[in-house]
């Protein structure tokens, strides 16, 4: 594979996590303009903890999807009292500020006769951990995926799982969700955190992947693509998401006489399909037909049916 | 069955940490001078690079150089294919022509590929008629809008 | 204390552009219950429109400010029938990412057009400012404001006491039984959009016209601080949008003078956070619950 391939796989890999991480909050039926935020704190805390104080990656990546979880259920238990817009806007707030922080914070320490570390609006340079440990760019990409296949994997257990039926169960109707005895505040803040934890990962990722961050990558910008992924990807199913950022990052990379037009190409391409598919192309109808037609698909003698009594039959 | 597969997710993590070696290469540190003009064609730069190894100030010669670059203010969402950096006559410097997508503020990333493996970040504002600093260095935030 | 002075006067004429945008953004959402993401990059679109007509043909700032108007009121239309008319019932999210997909699209395609990042704007005045005791006061900020008082005088006139006004508020009640009173949702919806993005125009040109030049990021800009001063103001409220502009112009002015441009930034943000937090119904909206709240899912 050439680095190019690999530059824009690893692209593609890196941004499905913030993708996913807007998904989860879309399962419960809020829309988070601010999952950017917790993508650069996950940026700068993985980011630190490698340059500046010397730990493994995955020591980093594991701390930058802590804190970033973290900050995620901080922000969440007070956000989400609100609903719909009130919530949007929230985070976006939250977004920010939390953007203006790392405008402001500088942080450097002496490094081999460097200086390392965030360094205000200019960014933080230097996050040489795969040239320092002679990881390769291929190496590096296999890794991000990796961590998506696993993340994936666990969605897929989730979807199946009385949580995920919880999740959606909320973001259809919040009231009667409540009446059947959910804890409907305390899934929603779950659910921040999961978001703010995968939306950690990536920006951990993305910091060793570019070795070079600033703030003004993390604005409102791409905590609103972050949005549509799963909107033009379809709410039916995680894969949505990815399929909403192979579209965004992969297709459109694909034709490259676009180059110049992308975005107006892009942008019109999404609004005629949100029209003809307004929760994306795989939405919940599309998910259960396949499902079902896999099910038919799939021989029987794979499948125990039990009786009422739970005999086989 | 959900806290299993956590478990054993926490589990590899750890042991990915603490098994993955840790080593530190020898200390060569790049530094680069980067110098681009417009090309007669739309959207395209010459770039002159100037490798110097930023311990010793001497010239970085004999590597590999790619070029490519990206949109800080897109991230990840601008991939540029890197182009291979000619080395020039003159010791540590290369040249290179590169492709972008739109004007606006480019991070060009130098990729050494030889003895050591580094990346040279540098950020500049690529413009139809001149490239020069980036914005966010230009402008005081109060007037960006 | 004449700094203080000074301060305060200086935040409420820029916050009447602040009001402005916030007035324009709120009518959509009266109208809609949507967030139009690219109110903005409408105004912005009609900027570079101005911009055009003034680097090329040496335009005065009156032809400018009424192309300006005219093409963000354009771009409004256009936002209007690709998101929001053939999504109008139970798509509030699909609608709202829409708009942003559009924004996408305008903000290249004035990249598309003028290609470097600033372009010149013409001034509206270039007198000295006027003086009154110790105080500055610029002339161009008075018209600002004054406009900003105007419109929102005129569109409380128009939506309570002119037919169109009538058809509007019956759409906000309730957009089924005004389609069976016989009103046409779908033109008054279009109209009222673009009115909303010509006041946004309204404000653009003035807030251009001060700063002297014009980039892509005006879109953005306009966007935020739009939806920063409707959010503070409360949602829907008309005087509110205009309060809620003044009172952000304040604060930044404040933070601005003491703290410098980033801290002025995060102000605003914490005022916002703030006021959602404590009181998500703003200065003048009415508290979210039943009502407008926002789209329930997608």
């Amino acid at each position: 594979m050439d680095d190019y391939l690999i530059g824009v796989l690893s692209n593609i890999g890196v941004i499905s996590f913030i993708a996913l991480s807007a998904y989860v909050l879309l399962l419960t039926g809020e829309i988070s303009f601010g999952q950017q935020a917790f993508f650069a704190i996950g940026a700068y805390a993985a980011g630190i903890a490698t340059a500046l104080w010397g730990w493994p990656l995955a020591a980093a990546i594991v701390w930058g999807a802590a804190i970033g979880a973290g900050s995620a259920i901080l922000v969440g238990v007070p956000t989400l009292r609100l609903h719909g817009l009130y919530f949007a806007i929230a985070t976006l707030a939250f977004a920010e500020m939390v953007r203006i922080l790392f405008e402001l914070l500088r942080y450097q320490v002496l490094i081999d006769g460097e200086w390392v570390g965030p360094n205000g609006a200019d960014g933080f340079r230097n996050i040489r951990y795969i040239f320092e440990n002679d990881i390769s760019s291929l190496q590096f990409m296999i890794l991000i995926y990796a961590v998506l296949v696993a993340t994936l994997s666990m969605f897929l257990l989730l979807e199946r799982s009385r949580l995920g039926v919880i999740f959606r169960m909320i973001g259809e109707d919040e009231t009667l969700a409540g009446l059947q005895g959910i804890s409907v505040a305390r899934h929603k803040v779950l659910a921040a955190g999961i978001g703010g934890a995968l939306a950690g990962i990536g920006g951990g990722l993305y910091a060793h992947l570019t070795t070079y961050i600033e703030p003004r990558s993390f604005d409102v910008m791409l905590g609103v693509h972050s949005l549509a992924y799963g909107l033009i990807g379809g709410l039916g199913t995680a894969f949505g998401p990815l399929l909403g950022v192979l579209i965004d990052i992969g297709l459109l990379e694909a034709i490259r006489a676009l180059a110049g037009y992308r975005m107006i190409i892009f942008g019109g391409l999404v609004a005629i399909l949100l029209i003809i598919r307004p929760r994306g192309l795989l939405d919940e109808k599309l998910v259960h037909k396949i499902g079902r037609m896999w099910r038919l698909i799939l021989p029987r003698g794979g499948r125990v049916k039990l009786g009422p009594s739970g005999e086989k039959i | 069955m959900m806290t299993t597969s956590w478990r054993f997710a926490v589990i590899m993590m750890l042991a990915f940490m603490l098994f993955h070696p840790q080593t530190v290469l020898a200390q060569v540190r790049a530094k680069a001078e980067v110098d681009c003009q417009p090309a007669a064609e739309k959207l395209q730069y010459d770039c002159i690079i100037k490798l110097t190894n930023s311990r010793t100030n001497e010239q970085l010669a004999g590597f590999d150089l790619m070029v490519g670059a990206d949109m800080p203010s897109m991230p990840a969402m601008h991939n540029v294919r890197p182009v291979k950096a000619d080395e020039d006559q003159e010791k540590g410097t290369y040249k290179a022509r590169i492709v972008l997508e739109m004007y606006g503020d480019w991070a060009l990333h130098l990729d050494l590929i030889g003895p050591v493996r580094d990346r040279v970040v540098k950020v500049l504002r690529f413009e139809r008629d001149r490239v020069g600093e980036p914005t966010s260095a230009q402008t005081p935030a109060h007037q960006r809008h | 204390m004449i700094d203080l002075v000074q301060n305060t006067i200086d935040g409420v004429m820029i916050g009447s552009s602040y009001g402005l945008l916030a007035l324009g953004f709120t009518l959509i959402f009266g109208v809609m219950r949507r967030l139009n993401l690219s109110y903005g990059p409408s105004i912005m679109i009609g900027g570079y429109v101005g911009t055009v007509l003034y680097v090329q043909y040496g335009a005065g700032p009156l032809a400018v400010a009424g192309t300006m108007i005219l093409g963000a009121a354009i771009a409004g239309i256009y936002v209007e029938r690709l998101c929001f008319a053939p999504m109008r019932m139970g798509a509030g999210i699909a609608s709202m990412v829409s708009s942003f997909a559009i924004w996408m699209q305008l903000e290249q395609a004035a990249i598309l057009v003028l290609p470097r990042h600033t372009y010149p704007f013409p001034p509206l005045t270039t007198g000295a400012p006027l003086e009154w005791g110790p105080f500055l006061l610029r002339l161009d900020h008075l018209i600002m404001l004054g406009c900003a008082l105007g419109l929102t005088a005129a569109i409380q006139f128009a939506l309570y006491r002119t037919r169109f006004g009538l058809a509007l508020r019956a759409i906000i009640g309730n957009p089924v039984a005004a389609h069976l009173v016989g009103i046409n949702v779908s033109v008054a919806v279009m109209l009222a959009f673009a009115a909303a993005s010509a006041i946004g125009g309204v404000a653009g040109f003035l807030v251009l016209s001060v700063d002297q030049q014009v980039t892509p990021m005006f879109g953005m800009w306009a966007t935020l601080k739009g939806l920063i001063a409707m959010m503070i103001g409360g949602l829907g409220s008309i005087p509110g949008a205009i309060l809620g502009g003044l009172l952000l112009g304040v604060v930044e002015a404040h933070c601005q003078w003491y703290f410098g441009p980033q801290i002025r930034d995060l102000a605003a943000y914490i005022v916002l956070f703030v006021f959602l937090l404590v009181h998500p119904g703003g200065l003048l909206g009415r508290a979210p619950g039943s009502d407008i709240a926002a789209p329930r899912t997608p």
